[in-house]
């Protein structure tokens, strides 16, 4: 009988373990701090983590021909309508002390995203080389993030149904290449590298250098500098609208969210 | 003068299903406040409408989170909220708040069966079948009908209302507080939003109460007609939280404009571009008309007290689409203020809305059917009765 007992409460215990490490170990796969891939420490999830990447504009080089628009799209397959990077054309001063002035705009690769710690899912994250990315296999499409960024970076791509943006090109930097926009910039006005190699061109010229960045107040850290960006510049972003815009409105081409026209301010 | 020649215009998150997605959290955290009234302060006055109160905010609750998924880009992947990204529990809201979202009804719904108890039991008697074991369900096998048993319900009902009104103001907190944290955008970024979000809340819900009420107790209980002092109460409780609110928007407006740094000028920008729909409607005739309603004599009058009731409820529903929308329409890298226009089908769009409001009616009637609230309310009516004479 106490034979029959200790074996019934071997099977029993020995069920109960199994039982116990089955489900601790779904768990462990099912529930993650970060996301399946960067758990698995995939290269293009975790990048190198000896290196810094960042970007330089040299503003005194742009000449706004938007290559570097039409490279990203071509690379990244960025659907129509939609932009990882463009470049914002203005006009500064009054006849006949007029300049055009350009801004090339991507997402900054903060050191601190605001767009990554309020993220749900996890999808999107700093990789250990700086880049910020989104994995558009788990992103859920709550457009938190587009709300947290301070630059408005980040769109919903029409064709994944995801959060996208600018991701430095990672596809082709982990081969060794520059990002698309870089090579084809005419003027050589974006520059990017490593900026814990000291003989990179973006370490120079940030030590040589007085550079800049957008928004600093919104203590994000952008990672893309500017050398000669006009304050000038910087007040419009926050003021009047583009003829683009008026044009638009008088063609009469209609969005879900387009401009609205108001008077100067 | 600087002129900008071309930009692209920006993706904007969020549209018409998030205002609708907190206005009806709001409404509900209120109606959960109201019939704590009653169910924990013991305010005898409440006690008739404290437990349609409880069901209303219920149903609220259980139709809201559907706006959420709604407005997902990606609803097939609602999962992976629960598998993956656990490291931001502290830094996203969102991440919490959803605990929080799935935590309140199941509480509320625990907390309304223990409180309808004695009248399942009742109503068990005289059913049989399929409807005898569903109700024998909700009783959770409790059957007792004496005194210490009622006062067990008292007492369960009164615990879990306890636990409710923290879970119930954080569960409306948290939507401020996914506004308030977003520093990028001028209009949103104020450790006062989760605070301003309650008190808009407590606005909405009781005007809510003074709509569904009289309908309810005029058309399905068997009083017939609609009792003028429960109306009379939710008016004042209504002008209270006016004055409520208006105090914290005061202190809103004037710590984002006047008193601000650099944001000041968009959101000076912001309001001058919608300045008579906010002004005129949004707080004139959406809070300061309920308001004198509510204080003065006007209140005794059901249609304008009915009517101001309507006022406040849209109003609210206006302060949540200009504190949204609004807020996204605010220029962040690219010049110029946007306009929202909602699609009228597709997700996030108009019909969105107008189904969320039809299952809202739905589960409405659906757990009035079930819970026998009625005969809950005329009784309670009763008691306050006998107890006057």
């Amino acid at each position: 009988m106490s034979e029959k007992n200790s074996r019934r409460s071997f099977l029993r215990q020995g069920f109960g373990i199994a039982a116990l490490s089955g489900l601790a170990a779904t768990s462990a796969s099912a529930l993650s701090l970060q996301n399946p891939g960067r758990d698995a420490g995939e290269m293009r999830y975790v990048g190198d983590k000896n290196k810094h990447l960042v970007m330089v504009m040299d503003l005194r080089k742009c000449i706004g021909c938007q290559a570097c628009t039409a490279a990203c799209k071509v690379e990244n397959k960025v659907p129509t309508s939609q932009y990882r990077t463009f470049v914002l054309e203005t006009e500064i001063g009054e006849f006949p002390d007029v300049r055009k002035g350009f801004l090339p705009q991507l997402c900054n690769h903060c050191d601190n995203p605001s767009c990554v710690s309020v993220c749900p899912t996890g999808a999107t994250f700093k990789r250990k080389d700086g880049v910020v990315v989104v994995d558009n296999t788990i992103c859920w499409g709550c457009g938190y993030c587009l709300s947290a960024c301070p630059y408005d970076k980040r769109y919903f791509n029409t064709k994944t149904k995801t959060a996208d943006k600018c991701n430095f090109c990672v596809q082709r930097v982990d081969q060794g290449l520059l990002p698309a926009c870089v090579e084809t910039c005419v003027g050589g006005a974006r520059v990017f590298g490593d900026m814990n190699d000291k003989t990179s061109e973006v370490y120079h010229l940030l030590h040589t250098f007085s550079t800049t960045v957008l928004k600093p107040e919104q203590g994000n850290k952008p990672q893309v500098f500017y050398i000669g960006l006009d304050n000038k510049i910087n007040e419009l972003l926050n003021s009047t609208q583009s003829l683009d815009d008026m044009v638009k409105k008088h063609d009469g081409i209609h969005a879900e969210w387009s401009k609205t026209l108001i008077k100067e301010m | 003068m600087n002129t900008l020649i071309s930009s692209i215009t920006p993706n904007i998150p969020w549209g018409i299903d998030v205002p609708n997605y907190f206005w009806f959290t709001g409404s509900s955290a209120a109606a959960f406040i109201i019939s704590s009234f009653a169910h924990v302060f013991g305010m005898e006055r409440y006690k008739p409408i404290a437990g349609f109160s409880l069901l209303m905010a219920f149903v609220l609750l259980v139709a809201a989170p559907l706006n959420l998924i709604d407005d997902l880009k990606q609803p097939g992947r609602v999962l992976n909220f629960f598998m993956y990204g656990w490291e931001n529990f502290g830094t996203s809201p969102m991440k919490w708040g959803v605990i929080l979202l799935m935590a309140y009804p199941v509480l509320i719904f625990f907390e309304a069966i223990y409180i309808y108890r004695p009248y399942f039991v009742k109503k068990m008697a005289t059913l049989s079948g399929v409807s005898h074991t569903f109700y024998g369900l909700l009783t959770l096998g409790r059957m007792g009908m004496s005194q210490e048993d009622f006062d067990k319900d008292h007492r369960v009902g009164k615990l879990l209302g306890i636990i409710g009104i923290p879970l119930a103001l954080c569960v409306h907190g948290y939507t401020g507080y996914i506004l308030g944290v977003v520093h990028a955008n001028a209009l949103w970024h104020t450790p006062l939003m989760p605070i301003l979000f309650l008190a808009s809340a407590m606005v909405s819900g009781t005007g809510f109460l003074i709509v569904i009420i009289p309908i309810f107790q005029k058309f399905f209980t068997s009083m017939g007609s609609v009792n003028h002092d429960t109306m009379v109460d939710l008016a004042k409780l209504l002008a209270l939280f006016i004055v409520i609110d208006l105090v914290i928007r005061f202190l809103w407006l004037t710590f984002a404009m006047p008193f601000n740094g650099e944001e000041k000028y968009l959101v000076y920008a912001f309001f001058e571009l919608n300045f008579h729909e906010v002004l005129y409607v949004e707080y004139l005739l959406c809070l300061i008309i309920p308001m004198i309603v509510g204080f003065s004599a006007l209140r005794n009058n059901f249609i304008v007290l009915y009517c101001a009731g309507i006022l406040s409820v849209v109003g609210v529903w206006l302060f949540r689409w200009n504190t949204v929308i609004g807020g996204q329409s605010i220029p962040k890298s690219a010049p110029g203020f946007l306009h929202y226009s909602p699609d009228i089908f597709s997700q996030s769009s108009i019909v969105s809305i107008f189904s969320n409001w039809g299952i809202l009616i739905a589960l409405v009637c659906f757990i009035l059917v079930i819970f026998p609230w009625d005969e809950e309310m005329v009784e309670s009516y009763s008691k306050r009765v006998n107890h006057g004479k």
